[in-house]
């Protein structure tokens, strides 16, 4: 083997976790980098998707000593449980939309933010569905080896991410370089100029947020076919991050360092930031005993200073906002 | 137009509009003829502004109705008011501003059947075709209002002058029979000005109508066939700009001994 196994399953693990960040904030540059609305409820989208998959792709799981059980266990396909994880999360942020994208964005935010958070406490509170802490564990990956090889599950599931994303880009390009996408930027610029111009704005801002959603809950199916657990509070190792609001800051930040308006600065954003946190937990084995506990503090400061720094001298992010030169 | 002259293209009646406390527009009626350049003048809070935005839709009337060729259009949101023909401009222009100038004309397109999200995959063909069609007609509208060297500049980068041809520009490619223009040569200098008043005159010619408010006396009095005179939320004078000017009502409370 060219690679140590161990090594190539922890930088996969880095891959795919990057890319299903990479959909998280291609989802929110789609509702904020494009049309200007503020979500802050992120984390809820995904936890939608992330559950609708879980539902559907794991097999029966009924309730035994010392485990609740959960909602579904259809054993449906992948590609089955990543349709409805999409449409169950763009399905429920087009309901939350339709009340609060009127709002002014410090109030979207506050509604969305609610909105997460009330949701994350009933995954918790709603044992018979969720299974509450204890999770769902037992996730199916996209291929099972037989015999298991960590090794392989790892190149497979990297695999499938990258296409993934591959495809999501192509996609998006097309929709938010279209003539529609250009009304979601004038939305963003002006929304009662837009109007004015004969725009029904309401629409569009419909359709990005239930978009983004979407692909929020996408996120989440991706999130659970690669880990092999999920839980709502966030304490799973895999990510230290779950469904708390901290993951909607982390896909603020990906977004705004990567570049708002610009979809590729998205997967940039993404991969740079979570390569942070990833990075932190590998240099644990290797810091001296005095400075490990200090690490994950030290992450966040860096990537506080980053931020700053960034917002002062590259306000536009890595990957700015290009001009459309029209032909 | 195939109206006959004299029937009001737009007629509004006995609108009222308050903020808070504030009567911003108090029992305002007045009618505008078609293929006209009338103004509308008054002091600085007359409700000028408050009723252009009024009758575009942008703020809803409490009491009164507004008619735009015998189509009631109050309560319309805004949109619908311009596919039916009816389009204003700001007082402070509302440039869309990290878009180019002529993104910003594309986008006043009336049907452009790539703004549809599915036509996108259902009808690409007809959606290249449109866009084309757009573009060349922004590219026309670019040329005939002196801004066609600036097309693919932010509309951020546009001067203060060039910002309201920039508006003018815009509303022409919602093919308006009815324009509302909220100062359009406000901080305009007078070579522009006058060209951009030309150009009005030009378009009216066509067939449209313009009904603009200004500050502007030399613009109002040479420029405008009727002068429509606000005061307090309501019209204290209407007639030729001779007429008006010779008002003594309108000579106390606007143009001033």
């Amino acid at each position: 083997m060219a690679i140590d196994s161990g090594t190539w399953i922890n930088v996969g693990f880095y891959i795919y976790v990057s890319i299903a960040f990479a959909i998280l904030a291609l989802g929110f540059n789609l509702q904020w980098g494009y049309t200007g609305l503020f979500n802050a409820g992120i984390a809820g989208f995904f936890l939608i998707g992330a559950y609708t998959a879980a539902f559907a792709i794991t097999p029966p799981t009924p309730p035994s000593i010392g485990y609740p059980g959960h909602l579904g266990g259809f054993s449906f396909p992948l590609p089955v449980g990543a349709v409805l994880a999409m449409v169950a999360s763009g399905a429920v942020a087009a309901l939350v939309a339709l009340p609060t994208v009127r709002l002014r964005a410090d109030y979207l935010a506050i509604a969305t933010l609610a909105f997460a958070e009330v949701l994350r406490i009933f995954a918790i509170n709603l044992e018979s569905i969720t299974a509450g802490t204890i999770g769902i564990p037992g996730l199916p990956a996209p291929v099972e080896f037989n015999p298991p090889d960590a090794f392989l599950n790892a190149t497979v599931k990297v695999a499938v991410s990258a296409a993934l994303i591959l495809v999501l880009l192509l996609v998006l390009y097309f929709m938010a370089e279209s003539p529609w996408g250009r009304v979601l930027r004038a939305v963003r610029e002006d929304e009662e100029a837009t109007m004015a111009l004969g725009k029904n704005t309401f629409q569009y801002k419909l359709q990005a947020f239930a978009l983004g959603g979407a692909l929020m809950g996408l996120a989440g199916w991706l999130f659970v076919i690669t880990l092999n657990y999920i839980e709502p509070t966030g304490s799973s190792a895999a990510t230290t991050l779950g469904f708390a609001p901290a993951v909607t800051f982390s896909v603020w930040v990906m977004v705004i360092v990567g570049g708002a308006g610009n979809l590729r600065g998205s997967v940039v954003g993404a991969f740079v930031i979570y390569g942070f946190q990833w990075l932190s937990v590998q240099l644990k084995d290797f810091a001296p005993t005095e400075l490990k506990e200090g690490i994950p503090y030290l992450r966040l400061m860096i990537v506080g200073v980053l931020l700053i720094v960034l917002i002062i001298y590259r306000p536009e992010g890595i990957l700015r906002e290009r001009k459309r030169v029209l032909r | 137009m195939n109206q006959t002259v004299g029937h009001p293209i737009l007629r509004v009646q006995d609108i009222h509009k308050a903020f808070g406390g504030i009567s911003a527009v108090d029992g305002c009626s007045l009618s505008v003829a078609p293929q006209s350049v009338t103004g509308l003048i008054g002091p600085n809070g007359a409700g000028k502004s408050t009723l252009f935005n009024i009758i575009a839709g942008l703020y809803r009337p409490d009491d009164g109705g507004i008619w735009f060729n015998d189509t009631r259009i109050d309560g319309l949101p805004p949109y619908e008011i311009v596919h039916l023909g009816l389009s204003k401009t700001w007082q402070i222009p509302h440039e869309l501003r990290n878009m180019t100038v002529l993104e910003n004309l594309v986008l006043g397109a009336k049907e452009n059947s790539g703004e549809h999200l599915l036509n996108l995959f259902i009808r690409p063909g007809e959606v290249r075709r449109d866009e084309q069609r757009w573009r060349a007609r922004a590219r026309d509208v670019l040329k005939l209002t002196q801004l066609a060297g600036l097309a693919n500049e932010h509309a951020k980068s546009l001067s203060g002058g060039q910002k309201k041809l920039l508006e003018l520009a815009r509303v022409l490619m919602t093919d308006p029979a009815l324009v509302l223009l909220d100062e359009p040569v406000a901080g305009v200098n007078p070579t522009l000005a006058a060209s951009l008043m030309d150009l009005i005159e030009k378009l009216r010619l066509e067939g449209r109508t313009f009904f603009l408010i200004e500050h502007d006396m030399n613009v109002v009095m040479n420029r405008c066939d009727r002068v429509i005179v606000m005061h307090q939320g309501r019209t204290i004078a209407d007639g030729t700009p001779a007429s008006v000017k010779a008002n003594p009502v309108v000579i106390e409370s606007y143009l001033g001994g």
